[in-house]
């Protein structure tokens, strides 16, 4: 009797045979773990990961939620270029502002700046509009490598390991004149450099506020199938 | 229940009691400039809290209403009640003191306390002593003192107003036939104070009027009736302790002064002062073998302004490193203070017009003896906190010091307020408190795009109008319509805001406007009029409204207030 669980196992089972044989082991490669929200975790099935470079485009709150356990945990953030940022949304998604620096306006020493905080601060947000060029990205991920610090851009970034797209954001609560904004589901389309193409999930940021703090539940963690082989869209 | 208390006593210290009568009339009168012999009480509440002589002659009375004391008394000035003034002038007359014996207690505002052993054996005499200490005071502090000695805490107060010195053993019986109440003048704040004229009350009322009789109960028993304030006023009662006196080391700042030959208007001229007063105050520091946790920094301008900041400054070597450390905050600051632009941003608080300054001090805050700084009570400050804090400190001599800020909460209601930004390094107390109720704030959630300065938008109703909000909060129509500001670069947008069917006709400046946005569903109006006492008054209505792309699916939700007729955009939940 082969059901879809056996199969998994076994095809998992080989691939470890094939990475021990080659003694390329994938784990060796990737840095440890930081934590991460367990409804964000259908994002980054891999978690988040030292070193790596996750692009968002389309959500500041998606910025701030991915980077939410880890600051909790007693990781230094830097939030660089991001003069609009809302501090106060950050501090309610659990971000401690105690190991927060805010570099709104880096200016012509964009790139430098980064540096120094991707050596030595350990989670970096990155705001829209600096000025990097292409090839500073690659020179800036291979130093976020090096010294393990994540990476988090809002908007595009060539060559990151994870794209998340926003595609769309349905607010409940609100109505014709009453109510307020209470949650949200987020479609989110995830594109990568190891993985193949498109997949959507649906997350539910913003469970009503007053009664969850840390909030990010995912109600529909669901793959959707029909995204296979369109893309990114 | 044998065993008595005064067991587990301390040893009782015989004790100088130095009391200056009606201390806060005193010390009110000394600020607002009136002769000892005018007539003045100070009035807190409903009552008189202290009365001077002249008033007590004219019958005016301690917790007396203004009106009865008026009446007592028509030209009694009457003075505020302020504590901090009372500590304050009080402090004269503690230094006074200190001029005479190495060591006093401030027990509270008017009566300070000294143990008499030694300062008796160094003056000869306890009478020489108490003679010294009236003497210094009333030349140096300029008031009148009475001194009293006796063993025990609750006798040297009663002998101090009694202006008497009372034998070594003879407490005991100097205090068995005073009335109770006067277990009061042995307590030293407030709190205490209400209890023991509880305890008192009920001790009148039970037939126990004298210390005496008071006293003469088992200790066991009263400790069972009365609880801890009984116990204590018994021993205070019988002349003994509860607590050895607890005595002040004065220690002098560790500061550095500057003062400029002609008033520095020049940011050059200062880059070699803040090198020079860093170099200083790192060898004043080395001199006392200590190190500080943070310097407040003070400038003085020629308009007479007092500028005050106060920096971290946690380096971690002492070698070298903090005079560089130092000097750079010095310059940074002097040059923000020059140039007007050093705000500290998002405090709201408007720095004074820059000016010339004309001198400069560095004091030394928190300081410990150097190798015993106080580390963090969960563990010390780890490797990754230590690199952070050197990379942003790097990072502000890259981008200046408002380059890198430090952000915390603090109390408001609209999302740009409760957020308290202050440069990296620099110490401040957030404007308004978090704990604050702030009625009426804009709901949760709180949105993760607040613009910087808001932005104009167009909120229009099904017919293409501008919704209004009148003064009862009604709206005008529901909006339908909202219309962002488009990227002035977006070529796309610039054409269309050209083309005649857009309505801007020749509106070659102003802002370019996309296209209108259909509004989903919308909430609102909140109403915040904020601070119309001041200058930054503000009347605004918040909305939150989610629109639908131009695809028709669900696109933004944003949080857009009306102040004074036009939209504007405040935040965007995204």
């Amino acid at each position: 009797m082969e059901t879809q669980g056996t199969r998994l196992a076994a095809a998992r089972a080989a691939l470890r045979a094939v990475e021990t044989r080659m003694g390329a082991d994938r784990k060796a490669t990737e840095g440890p773990l930081l934590a991460l929200d367990d409804a964000l975790a259908p994002l980054l099935p891999r978690g988040l990961r030292k070193g790596q470079v996750i692009a968002v485009e389309g959500s500041t709150s998606l910025v701030l939620a991915l980077v939410a356990r880890a600051s909790l945990d007693g990781a230094w953030t830097a939030m660089v270029g991001m003069p609009n940022v809302g501090v106060l949304a950050a501090a309610r998604r659990g971000i401690d502002l105690a190991r927060v620096a805010l570099i709104p306006y880096p200016g012509v020493q964009a790139p430098a700046t980064l540096g120094v905080c991707i050596d030595d601060v350990d989670v970096v947000m990155v705001g829209q509009g600096l000025a990097i060029s292409d090839a500073d990205r690659r020179r800036l991920a291979a130093r976020a490598r090096e010294s393990g610090c994540v990476v988090v851009a809002t908007g595009r970034w060539p060559g990151a390991h994870t794209q998340l797209t926003v595609e769309g954001a349905r607010w409940g609560g609100l109505g014709a004149g009453e109510g307020r904004l209470r949650e949200r589901d987020m479609t989110v389309a995830i594109t990568g450099r190891s993985t193949g193409p498109a997949r959507r999930v649906v997350v539910c940021l913003d469970v009503d506020t007053q009664s969850v703090r840390l909030g990010a539940t995912v109600r529909r963690a669901t793959l959707e199938d029909r995204a296979f082989g369109t893309g990114a869209a | 229940m044998s065993v008595p208390l005064r067991d587990a006593t301390v040893a009782t210290v015989r004790r100088v009691v130095l009391w200056v009568p009606d201390w806060p009339v005193v010390a009110a009168m000394a600020q607002a400039g009136l002769g000892v012999d005018a007539p003045a009480a100070v009035l807190h509440g409903k009552g008189m809290l202290a009365v001077s002589a002249a008033a007590r002659a004219a019958g005016v009375r301690r917790g007396m209403r203004k009106r009865l004391a008026q009446r007592a008394c028509p030209d009694l000035a009457i003075l505020p009640h302020d504590e901090g003034r009372d500590a304050r002038e009080f402090e004269a007359v503690a230094a006074a003191a200190e001029n005479v014996v190495s060591g006093v207690e401030v027990s509270r505002p008017g009566l300070l306390m000294i143990p008499s052993e030694g300062a008796a054996r160094f003056h000869g005499s306890e009478e020489a002593l108490a003679e010294a200490l009236v003497t210094r005071v009333a030349e140096e502090a300029g008031y009148e003192s009475s001194v009293g000695i006796a063993d025990g805490l609750l006798a040297a107060v009663m002998a101090a107003r009694a202006n008497s010195l009372i034998q070594r053993g003879q407490s005991h019986d100097f205090l068995a036939p005073l009335p109770v109440d006067t277990l009061v003048h042995a307590t030293m704040e407030r709190t205490q104070r209400a209890e023991v004229e509880a305890l008192v009350s009920v001790l009148v009322r039970l037939g126990l009027t004298r210390l005496g009789d008071f006293t003469a109960l088992p200790s066991a028993d009263v400790m069972a009736r009365f609880g801890q304030v009984g116990a204590w006023a018994q021993r205070m009662a019988r002349g003994e302790d509860v607590a050895p006196p607890i005595l002040r080391r004065a220690e002098g700042d560790i500061a550095v002064e500057y003062v400029f030959e002609e008033p520095a208007e020049r940011v050059e001229q200062l880059a070699l002062v803040a090198v020079h007063v860093a170099q200083q105050l790192d060898a004043a520091l080395l001199a006392a073998a200590s190190r500080c946790a943070r310097v407040r920094i003070g400038a003085r301008t020629v308009t007479g302004d007092e500028l005050v900041r106060v920096w971290r400054t946690d380096v971690g070597s002492r070698s070298g490193a903090f005079t560089k450390h130092m000097a750079d905050r010095v310059r940074w600051q002097l040059e923000g203070w020059l140039s007007g632009t050093s705000t500290g941003a998002g405090t709201g608080t408007a720095s004074p017009q820059p000016a010339p300054l004309t001198a400069l001090t560095l004091t030394a805050e928190d300081v410990v003896p150097l190798g015993a700084e106080q580390s963090f009570l969960w563990g010390g400050t780890s490797g990754a906190d230590a690199r952070a804090h050197r990379a942003m400190e790097r990072l502000q001599g890259l981008l200046g010091p408002e380059g890198v800020l430090a952000v915390s909460e603090q109390g408001g209601r609209t999302p740009r307020d409760r957020v308290h930004a202050l440069a990296w390094g620099q110490e401040g107390e957030p404007a308004r408190r978090v704990s604050h109720p702030w009625p009426g704030r804009v709901p949760d959630p709180a949105p993760a795009t607040v613009l910087a300065s808001p932005l104009e938008i167009h909120v229009l109703d099904a017919g293409g109008s501008p919704v209004r909000v009148d003064r009862r909060l009604a709206v005008s129509a529901p909006p339908t319509w909202v219309r962002l500001q488009a990227d002035p670069g977006d070529r796309v947008a610039r054409a269309a805001h050209r083309h005649p069917s857009s309505g801007h006709v020749g509106g070659g400046d102003g802002p370019v406007w996309a296209a209108p946005l259909p509004v989903e569903a919308w909430a609102g109006p909140w109403p915040i009029v904020e601070r119309w006492w001041s200058s930054e008054a503000s009347r605004r209505a918040f909305l939150q409204v989610a629109l639908r792309d131009d695809a028709g699916n669900s696109g933004p939700a944003l949080l857009i207030a009306l102040h004074e007729g036009r939209w504007m955009l405040e935040a965007v939940y995204d």
